[in-house]
């Protein structure tokens, strides 16, 4: 093209086309606000913009293009830049979040594309924005969801990781459009939280092992406590995280808050070095695995004053570990079962928290799981179970002081309507507790915690016949859902109510 | 097919009737607490022994006839539910490992001990076998 040609074109078209990373980022507030509680959104929403929105775009070299309702329209020049600026926003938003009481959690959807699109002066036009928009819708409240193309730019230069979770179609583009879900990663993190929280030592250290080719999410807590959620390096290729999207996807307004979904949760599916490679997760499961969470441990007092077995409370340091998210279900017991190596067969369905299984019946399917998996699956100590289903709270129950309905299944805790199992929201660490089944752990029973180790062990005991029960269970009164609550059973015997979830050390 | 669909039903109303507290004890059986006795005061912590007669007792999850395993309520005002699985709290003390005595520590003051028999699913007999509701004061 003459020089000539090029003025003249430059001169017809309204606006230059560009290659530029666009990123739309949504609120997600309560939907039981009221107005009163609106008004206060608002004007959160109005801070957060104010200190934290605008200032990290501008240091990532974004601008906002426009602004509407409870959406927010960028651009970047460079997509690395871009979802680093997403990950700080999520990363500051939980600990925003964390000296909130739960009804006033803020999130945000945030979804981060690369087109090339029209650029004018106060808008941006293209199928590369309606990409965006549909990532974000995406989009779990508190998660970054990212396009291929970004995905491409990014995977080697921000250190975190990337879960695939399948090709999407968006409407009116003809391909599908390969979409990863973001799992930040220490560095960005540490980025956010300079000006009010920092160590990062010992958590940079323990994440480096594991972040090769896995991410890492973290939280704080007020006191300066560090706690690191990291991904699972899992061994075995697992069910496809495509199984998690329907749910992901789909904006429910009328469920329960959407904020039940905190940001840590981060599904142990697909994250390996050869998922991050594949687009596309297999197509057939092949173990049901429980899905974990990484828990760099930290410092914490365990125990109550609300019951003498919870005396005295004492300072305990625990080692990083993983949990399970939730318990064990049946579905995944009956895997075992199908190996022949679980005695127990249990009824009911697949989805449904297992219980009936004592004890003993849970080393079974663990040394099962540890054989197929080629990691060494436990349950969790006491010390473990207490800090992750704390998650970094100090209060009664998780989410406070005060029983509040919809956030365990107990008797006496509930809703007008009974709740399911499955549908109790995750607590600040991503854990599911109190979902129907209280759970074993490692220790013996011990009537307190007189002569309790401070690192965290299980306690054993020569005549170890009972073993600690944690948890409420759908019988259980409320107390019980306190997560400094313990009780004991006999290891050899079998309960309708006793369930468990997975442990290991990493 | 026919023949699925009319086991099928049958199979439920089995399993339906296994809750409900169908398993059958003997008329004759009889529950009680052999110590600490009805009014007694007691000072700290206590062993508390279990009689049953004309009955067996076994663990958990044995459902050989005419079995069961004991179940202490301490403190527990609630009328029986007779369908259920017996409560497993601290208020509802479990010996499914066929235990027929336990150390029992409880705060000072007024406390009530009863002795509930549980069938295989811990679930209580038709007729059920409770104990008398004892009365006993820790100091």
């Amino acid at each position: 093209m003459s020089d000539e040609a090029a003025e003249s074109a430059r001169k017809t078209l309204p606006a230059p086309r560009r290659l530029t990373t666009i990123m739309v980022a949504g609120i997600v507030g309560d939907s039981r606000f009221n107005q009163d509680d609106e008004r206060d959104t608002r004007e959160r929403v109005v801070q957060i913009n104010r200190e934290l929105i605008e200032p990290v775009i501008n240091e990532h070299g974004g601008r906002v293009v426009r602004q509407q309702g409870d959406g927010l329209l960028c651009v970047f020049d460079s997509p690395v830049e871009c979802v680093r600026a997403a990950i700080v926003v999520q990363q500051d938003m939980v600990v925003r979040n964390l000296e909130l009481p739960r009804e006033r959690w803020i999130w945000f959807r945030i979804g981060i594309n690369l087109d090339d699109v029209i650029v004018e002066p106060d808008d941006i036009r293209g199928d590369g924005v309606n990409v965006a928009v549909r990532l974000e819708q995406l989009a779990e409240p508190g998660t970054i969801y990212i396009s291929g193309g970004v995905y491409e730019q990014t995977r080697y230069k921000v250190v975190c990781g990337y879960q695939s979770v399948g090709d999407r179609k968006v409407k009116r583009i003809m391909d599908p459009v390969p979409v990863y879900r973001v799992l930040p990663d220490p560095a960005a993190v540490a980025k956010a939280a300079t000006r009010r929280w920092l160590r990062i030592g010992a958590l940079t250290a323990a994440c480096s092992a594991v972040i090769v080719g896995v991410g890492g999410w973290y939280l704080w807590q007020r006191q300066a406590e560090q706690i690191v959620i990291f991904e699972r390096p899992t061994q075995a290729t697992l069910q496809p995280a495509i199984q998690t999207m329907p749910e992901a996807g789909a904006r429910r307004p009328d469920e329960s808050p959407p904020v039940t979904r905190p940001p840590v949760e981060a599904p142990s599916t697909a994250t390996t070095q050869q998922a991050m490679v594949l687009p596309k997760p297999p197509s057939e499961p092949r173990i049901t695995e429980p899905d974990t969470i990484g828990i760099v441990g930290g410092s914490f007092d365990m125990g109550s004053k609300d019951d003498p077995t919870e005396q005295p409370v004492h300072k305990v340091q625990v080692a990083p570990f993983l949990i399970g998210k939730s318990v064990v279900t049946v579905g995944q017991w009956r895997g075992c079962v199908q190996a022949n190596a679980c005695s127990y067969i249990p009824p009911g369905d697949d989805d449904a928290p297992l219980g009936n299984v004592s004890w003993n019946d849970t080393q079974q399917y663990l040394q099962w799981l540890s054989g197929v998996t080629h990691r060494q699956w436990r349950l969790p100590t006491e010390a473990e179970w207490e800090y992750a289903a704390r998650g970094g709270t100090k209060t009664r129950f998780w989410w406070g002081d005060a029983m509040k309905p919809g956030l365990a299944i107990c008797k006496g805790c509930g809703d007008a309507k009974p709740m399911k199992a499955g549908t109790v929201p995750a607590n600040p660490y991503g854990l599911r507790i109190n979902d129907g089944v209280s759970e074993w752990v490692e220790d013996c029973w011990v009537k307190d915690y007189r002569g309790a180790a401070a690192n965290g062990a299980a306690r054993a005991t020569p005549d170890c016949r009972e073993r600690v029960i944690r948890g409420a269970s759908s019988s259980n009164d409320a107390s019980y859902a306190r997560p400094a609550g313990r009780d004991f059973y006999d290891a050899s015997v079998r309960y309708p109510t006793h369930g468990f979830r997975i442990a290991a050390s990493p | 097919m026919l023949t699925r669909r009319l086991v099928l039903p049958s199979l439920l109303l089995v399993s339906a009737n296994a809750l409900a507290g169908k398993t059958a004890a003997p008329n004759d059986a009889y529950l009680y607490i052999i110590w600490p006795q009805d009014g007694m005061r007691i000072k700290g912590a206590f062993w508390c022994r279990f009689g049953l007669r004309n009955m067996g007792v076994t663990h958990a999850g044995d459902t050989t006839a005419n079995m069961g395993h004991h179940h202490l309520f301490i403190d527990v005002d609630e009328p029986l539910d007779t369908d259920q699985a017996i409560p497993q709290d601290k208020k509802h003390l479990h010996f499914g490992a066929g235990q027929t005595e336990a150390r029992i520590d409880l705060p000072p003051g007024p406390h009530t001990l009863q002795l509930v028999l549980g069938d295989a699913d811990h679930v209580p007999f038709n007729p059920p076998i409770v104990s008398k509701k004892i009365r006993i004061v820790v100091y």
